[in-house]
């Protein structure tokens, strides 16, 4: 398993619970998850935090069944099935990867509108990692 | 100064399993008049569950989270026995670190334990806010029959002296000292229930109707006044028993028996149960709501329906959207097989 430690772990809770982004102050193109130098002009390391919509389209995904989920992951693939990973293009322009939960599986399409929300991601070390993942955004409507 | 209830939020997570599959795995099921009940993700629980119903109820107002003065969580099966709650919930949502916050867990009576603590803020400091967020998904080994009953939700509520869509009239309680129903020893994370059923309806009853009936008699009230009542709801027969002995009729309990399709949402039960009456309540309308925790003690609480702003999505709504899974499935849901 990909060890990610405690503290590695607690920097990302802003982007992982809240989607905070950061908008380059060079450029202007938001990043998210935050980089450490913009990844749309390559030169600018000054970023303002920006408060994400969580709202976005489904880019393009696959379904992950047995035996293919990473090993952080086989026990939720094993007790819930079958589960799709996206890329995500949010509303206010990055591309990102994230699960989509709430959703069976034969459902999920491309362009399809979603929203984050809060999920446990996994358990390491008997701490829950909880973070974001995509859910259907009609759901509320 | 008037304080109730500015806007609230359910959340029923979409699996459902029917009464027929435990008649199928066990010959019988232990749940009176629960037809099916609601069944949380391998990606859920509690805390993601209350996250989403804070956000909602805030929605509802609607109120930025920033302006949250008080917060307080309820749920009897938190992933961990030891660790703050509150803060993964807060930091989601957005409550100002500041926000002072309190967490109840030990029994089912903890929604309206942190519904009354989130009013004592509100009376005491007028411009207060306090959201309260409950949220459960209780567990017990699939071999007690106390199993069958439990189901999985989550409302949440703003409660303030202002944009009131229903207003308190008055809460009372009842504490006793009753064991062997319901409780959890420190060493094991599942529900023990020794099934002393005479003895346990005794505490139950007892301690609601004491509730209910001091309250009533505070605000001088009779039961025909009361266009809702909701109890908890532990099956969807006990609220028909205590409602009996209190002078309630079926029709009053109507609205509010969410265990038929959810089963017991345990300190989420009249937190979720409030919320389908607000769904269709008219301005007007009295509403009495009784708790129960077994251990044991009850806090009945009085509304007046004063606003009809609704929250999105109903309770009906969230009841609606499901998906069934059979019982081999809620095994490996439940870790009950590995
Ligand atoms: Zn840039």
């Amino acid at each position: 398993m990909a060890h990610v430690s405690v503290p590695m772990y607690w920097r990302t809770i802003p982007q992982r619970y809240k989607m905070i982004g950061q908008k380059c102050k060079k450029c202007g193109h938001v990043n998210f998850p935050p980089k450490g130098v913009c990844k749309y002009c390559s030169v600018s390391s000054e970023f303002e935090d920006l408060q994400l919509s969580g709202r976005g389209k489904v880019h393009t995904f696959v379904l992950i069944s047995s035996g293919g989920a990473p090993p952080e992951f086989a026990e939720q693939e094993k007790a819930g099935g079958m589960y799709p990973v996206a890329i995500v293009e949010l509303a206010e322009g990055p591309k990102v990867i994230g699960q989509i939960a709430d959703a069976d599986p034969k459902t999920v399409k491309i362009g399809m509108p979603v929203k984050t929300e809060l999920r446990k991601i996994y358990t390491e070390e008997d701490v829950i990692r909880y973070g974001f993942k995509f859910v259907p955004a009609t759901e509320e409507k | 100064m008037a304080v109730g209830i500015s806007g609230y939020g359910v959340f029923i997570p979409r699996l459902r399993i029917k009464r027929e599959e435990y008649v199928k795995a066990w010959g019988s099921f232990a749940a009176a008049g629960v037809a099916e009940k609601s069944v949380m993700g391998f990606d859920e629980d509690v805390l993601t569950s209350a996250a989403k119903v804070s956000k909602r109820a805030l929605e509802s107002v609607p109120l930025s989270p920033d302006k949250v003065s008080r917060f307080a969580l309820a749920s009897t099966s938190p992933p961990y026995t030891e660790k703050l709650l509150s803060g993964t919930v807060l930091v989601t949502v957005g409550v100002p670190n500041a926000t002072y916050s309190s967490d109840h867990t030990t029994s089912t009576r903890a929604g309206t334990e942190a519904i009354i603590a989130g009013f004592e803020h509100v009376m005491a400091n007028p411009k207060g806010i306090a959201l309260v967020a409950a949220a459960d998904a209780p567990r017990a080994s699939m071999w007690g029959s106390v199993e069958h009953q439990l189901g999985a939700g989550a409302a949440a509520y703003v409660l303030s002296s202002e944009n009131l869509v229903a207003e308190l009239e008055g809460h009372a309680s009842n504490v006793t000292e009753h064991f062997g129903e319901r409780f959890k020893p420190r060493d094991d994370p599942l529900l023990h229930d020794l099934n002393v059923k005479k003895f346990a309806e005794g505490a139950l009853i007892s301690n609601t109707t004491k509730a209910a009936s001091s309250l009533m008699k505070k605000l001088n009230r009779k039961p025909e006044e009361y266009q809702h009542v909701v109890i908890q709801q532990p099956d969807a027969k006990v609220p028909s028993s205590v409602g009996g002995k209190l002078g309630f009729t079926e029709p009053q309990l109507a609205a509010g028996l969410v265990s038929k399709n959810l089963g017991d949402l345990g300190a989420a039960s009249v937190p979720v149960g409030l919320a389908a009456v607000l769904d269709i309540a008219k301005v007007g309308d009295k509403v009495l709501v009784v708790s129960y925790g077994s251990g044991a003690g009850a806090d009945a609480l009085s509304f007046k329906v004063v606003g009809d702003r609704k929250a999105v999505p109903r309770v009906q709504a969230e009841m609606d959207r499901k998906e069934y899974i059979e019982y081999v499935k809620y095994l490996k849901l439940k870790g009950a097989i590995v």
